[in-house]
C-alpha cells in the first residue's frame, strides 16, 4: 500500500485537524437544517392532500395554495359527478377562523375544513367512526388537529371556547399538522362552517373532491374532466396539485430562496473553513511538497493528495454533522410537537454527503494551485 | 578571475563513463530588462564514481548549476548531458523521468513531521516500478547509516544527525547513479557532519556512484576527488585536491582537517 500521506499530514496536526472537523460539521449541521425545513415544508404541502380520499381534484384557476382559494360554483362538482369513471365527487369548504383560547382569550388564526358529513372525504382514522361523525352533527361543535401550537390552549373534547365570536365545542381530535399554513386546523360539517364563516353560502366550494371507480383509467377520467367542466376550474390529479402547493410554497413565496440561501451560505461557510485549513497545510508543507518534486513525483501526485485530504476531511466532518442533525430534526420535531415532519432520508443524507464532498474538494481546488506551482528548484534554496 | 578552463583541461573520457557533461551553458534569471545573466559559459564533465566539490562565494551560482543538472529547471541554451541523456529543451515531464534517477540531499532535511523515518524513505521507493518490499529496502538503507533502532520515529523525536541521514537514506535508496547534494552539513555538528560525509563517501567507493556537493565546509573537502570552484557565474578553477589545499591560504583552510 502506498503511504498514506493525506490521511497522516491530517493526523498529524492534531487541533488543525478537530478545528477542521468542527467546521465541516457545522456546514453540514447548517445544510442539513435548512434542507431538513426545505424538505418537511414540501412534505407538508402533500400533507392535506394526502388525508383526502380522492383521486382528482377541481381548483379555482386562480388559487395559489389550498388556503388561497377562489369560490367557484358548485355545479362544476355535480358536473364531474357525472362523467364516466367516477363515482363520486365531493365538495370542500375552507377558509381561516379567529380561535379564542379559552384561557388566554386571545384569538389566533385556524385553519376550517367544512364537508358534507355524508362523504367519506377524510381517511382520517377519526372521522370514520360514525360516533365522530354524529358528534359533528351537533351545531357549533369541531373537531381541532391534535397537533395544533399550544398557543391555542386546552383542545380537550369538551372545551368550550369561541370561533369568530361564535360558541364552539371541541367534539374530538385528530392528528393532521398544520403544515407552514396554520398554526391549528379544525375540520367541522358543511352546515357549521355555514354558520361560522357567513356570508359564504354552500354553493359557492374552494375544492371539488373527485373520488375514482376502481377500475377507471386516472388520465382518461382527468382529460373528460377537462372536456366537460368550463374553464373556470383546473383540473389536477392528487399528485399535480401537491406538486402545484409544493412549488408555490417552494417557489413563488421566498421559503425556497430562504433556504436555498442557508444552504448556498452554509456551503460557502464550509469552503472556507476547509480552504484555510489546507491551506495551512500546505503552506506549512511546501518544501516538503518541493522536495517530492525534486525526488521525481509529479503534480498530480500532490495534486491528489490534496484532494485526498479534502474528501477525508469531508467523510469526517460529515460524520458527526450528520449524528447532530438527528437530533436535531428530532428536537424540532418535538419542539412543533410533531407539526413539522422533519425528519432524516436516506436521498437527503447521500445528497449532503456528495454536497460535502463537492465542497471540501473546492476549497481543495483553490488551495491546489500553490502546491503544483511549488518550484523544485525552490528546496535548495 | 575570468579565468574560464580551457575545454583541454578537461580529460577526454569517453561518453559511457561521464555521469553529467556540460558545455557552453549559459543561464538567465528574469524577463526582458530585469534578465540578469547568471551562468556565463559553463563546460565542466563529472566522470562516474567521482565526487566532486563546488565551492565559491555566495551568489557565485552554485545552486543554480546544481539545480540545473538536477533537472529542476528547463534548460534553455547549452548543452548539458545527465546520465546521458541531454536535458536542453526538455518539456518539465520529461524532466520529472530524469530526476528519478538522482539523489537530492538538500541543506534542511524536508522530512514529512507527520511520516516516521522508514515513511519518508519509503516515499522515495514508492517512485520506483516494484516498491512492494519498500519497508524492507527502507529499513535496509537506514540500518547502513545507523539508524536501525530509530526506523519507526518520526523526525522530531530525532537529533540534527539522525535527521539528516534519514534524508541521506530517502536520496540514496532508489540507488540513484548521481547524487546532488547542497550544503549538506551545514546545519549539523562537526561530528554529525563528518560522519554524514564519510558515509556519502563510502558509498559512491562502495558503489560508483557520482556526487556533486556544493559546500563551504572546509571540514569535509577532503573527501573530494575534484574541487571545482565558481566565481561570478564562471567556473574560475577545476583542480584536484592537492593542488586545492596548495593553492589556498593557509590561514582560511585548516590543513589540520584534512587528515582523516
Amino acid at each position: 500500500m502506498q503511504t498514506p500521506l493525506a490521511l497522516l499530514n491530517l493526523v498529524h496536526e492534531r487541533t488543525r485537524l478537530i478545528v477542521a472537523i468542527a467546521g465541516v460539521a457545522f456546514a453540514v449541521i447548517l445544510v442539513f437544517m435548512n434542507l431538513g425545513f426545505l424538505g418537511s415544508l414540501s412534505k407538508t404541502a402533500s400533507l392535506f392532500y394526502q388525508e383526502m380520499n380522492a383521486d382528482i381534484f377541481l381548483i379555482s384557476p386562480q388559487a395559489l395554495e389550498i388556503t388561497t382559494t377562489k369560490p367557484f360554483p358548485i355545479e362544476r362538482v355535480y358536473q364531474a359527478a357525472g362523467v364516466r369513471g367516477v363515482e363520486r365527487a365531493m365538495p370542500l369548504y375552507v377558509g381561516y377562523l379567529q380561535w379564542r383560547n379559552p384561557e388566554t382569550r386571545q384569538s389566533r388564526a385556524v385553519f376550517a375544513f367544512g364537508f358534507n358529513l355524508n362523504d367519506p372525504l377524510f381517511l382520517l382514522p377519526e372521522l370514520q367512526e360514525p360516533q365522530t361523525l354524529a358528534t359533528l352533527r351537533q351545531p357549533d361543535t369541531v373537531l381541532i388537529d391534535r397537533l395544533s401550537r399550544p398557543e391555542y390552549g386546552p383542545l380537550e373534547p369538551g372545551t368550550e371556547t369561541e370561533a369568530d365570536r361564535r360558541r364552539v365545542v371541541v367534539g374530538g381530535q385528530y392528528s393532521l399538522g398544520g403544515a407552514f399554513a396554520a398554526d391549528a386546523t379544525v375540520i367541522m360539517s358543511d352546515q357549521n362552517f355555514r354558520r361560522y364563516l357567513s356570508p359564504i353560502p354552500l354553493t359557492l366550494v374552494n375544492l371539488g373532491l373527485v373520488k375514482l371507480q376502481p377500475d377507471a383509467d386516472l388520465q382518461a377520467v382527468k382529460a373528460a374532466l377537462q372536456r366537460t367542466l368550463p374553464p373556470d376550474v383546473r383540473v389536477l390529479t392528487q399528485a399535480e396539485i401537491i406538486e402545484s402547493d409544493r412549488d408555490y410554497w417552494i417557489g413563488t413565496t421566498s421559503t425556497g430562496f430562504i433556504f436555498g440561501l442557508g444552504v448556498a451560505v452554509s456551503v460557502v461557510v464550509g469552503i472556507v473553513i476547509v480552504y484555510q485549513v489546507l491551506y495551512t497545510d500546505i503552506t506549512s508543507h511546501l518544501k516538503q511538497y518541493a522536495t517530492l518534486k525534486a525526488m521525481g513525483y509529479r503534480s498530480r501526485f500532490l495534486f491528489s493528495t490534496v484532494i485526498q485530504e479534502a474528501v477525508i476531511l469531508a467523510v469526517l466532518g460529515y460524520i458527526p454533522g450528520f449524528i447532530v442533525a438527528l437530533g436535531l430534526y428530532e428536537l424540532t420535531y418535538r419542539a412543533t410537537s410533531g407539526g413539522l415532519p422533519i425528519a432524516m432520508e436516506l436521498e437527503r443524507a447521500i445528497t449532503v454527503l456528495i454536497l460535502t464532498i463537492i465542497m471540501c474538494s473546492i476549497s481543495g481546488l483553490i488551495s491546489v494551485n500553490k502546491v503544483v506551482s511549488a518550484d523544485p528548484a525552490d528546496v535548495f534554496s | 578571475m575570468t579565468t574560464t578552463p580551457a575545454p583541454s583541461s578537461i580529460p577526454a573520457l569517453p561518453d559511457e563513463a561521464i555521469a553529467v557533461r556540460i558545455r557552453n551553458l549559459n543561464y538567465f534569471f528574469g524577463q526582458g530588462e530585469l534578465r540578469k545573466q547568471v551562468l556565463f559559459d559553463i563546460n565542466l564533465d563529472l566522470p562516474k564514481g567521482e565526487i566532486v566539490i563546488m565551492t565559491g562565494p555566495s551568489g557565485s551560482g552554485k545552486t543554480t548549476l546544481l539545480t540545473l543538472i538536477g533537472a529542476l529547471r528547463t534548460v534553455p541554451d547549452g548543452s548539458l548531458k545527465v546520465l546521458g541523456r541531454d536535458i536542453v529543451g526538455m518539456g518539465r515531464s520529461q524532466l520529472v523521468d530524469v530526476r528519478r534517477n538522482i539523489g537530492f540531499i538538500f541543506q534542511a532535511h524536508n522530512l514529512f513531521d507527520s511520516l516516521s523515518a522508514a515513511q519518508n524513505v519509503e516515499m522515495a521507493v514508492e517512485l520506483a516500478p516494484n516498491w512492494r518490499e519498500k519497508r524492507r529496502q527502507a529499513v535496509a538503507i537506514l540500518t547502513q547509516l545507523g539508524l536501525s533502532d530509530r526506523v519507526d520515529y518520526k523526525p522530531k523525536a530525532l537529533s540534527g544527525g539522525q535527521k539528516q541521514r534519514v534524508a541521506i537514506a530517502r536520496a540514496l535508496v532508489n540507488q540513484p547513479p548521481l547524487i546532488l547534494a547542497d550544503e549538506p552539513t551545514a546545519a549539523l555538528d562537526k561530528k554529525s557532519g563528518r560522519d554524514v560525509v564519510t558515509l556519502m563517501q563510502q558509498l559512491a567507493k562502495s558503489e560508483g556512484r557520482t556526487i556533486l556537493m556544493v559546500t563551504h565546509d572546509n571540514r569535509i573537502l577532503d573527501v573530494a576527488d575534484r574541487i571545482v570552484t565558481m566565481v561570478d557565474g564562471r567556473l574560475d578553477s577545476d583542480e584536484n585536491l592537492g593542488h586545492f589545499v596548495d593553492t589556498h591560504d593557509p590561514k582560511t583552510l585548516d590543513r589540520r582537517m584534512f587528515i582523516l
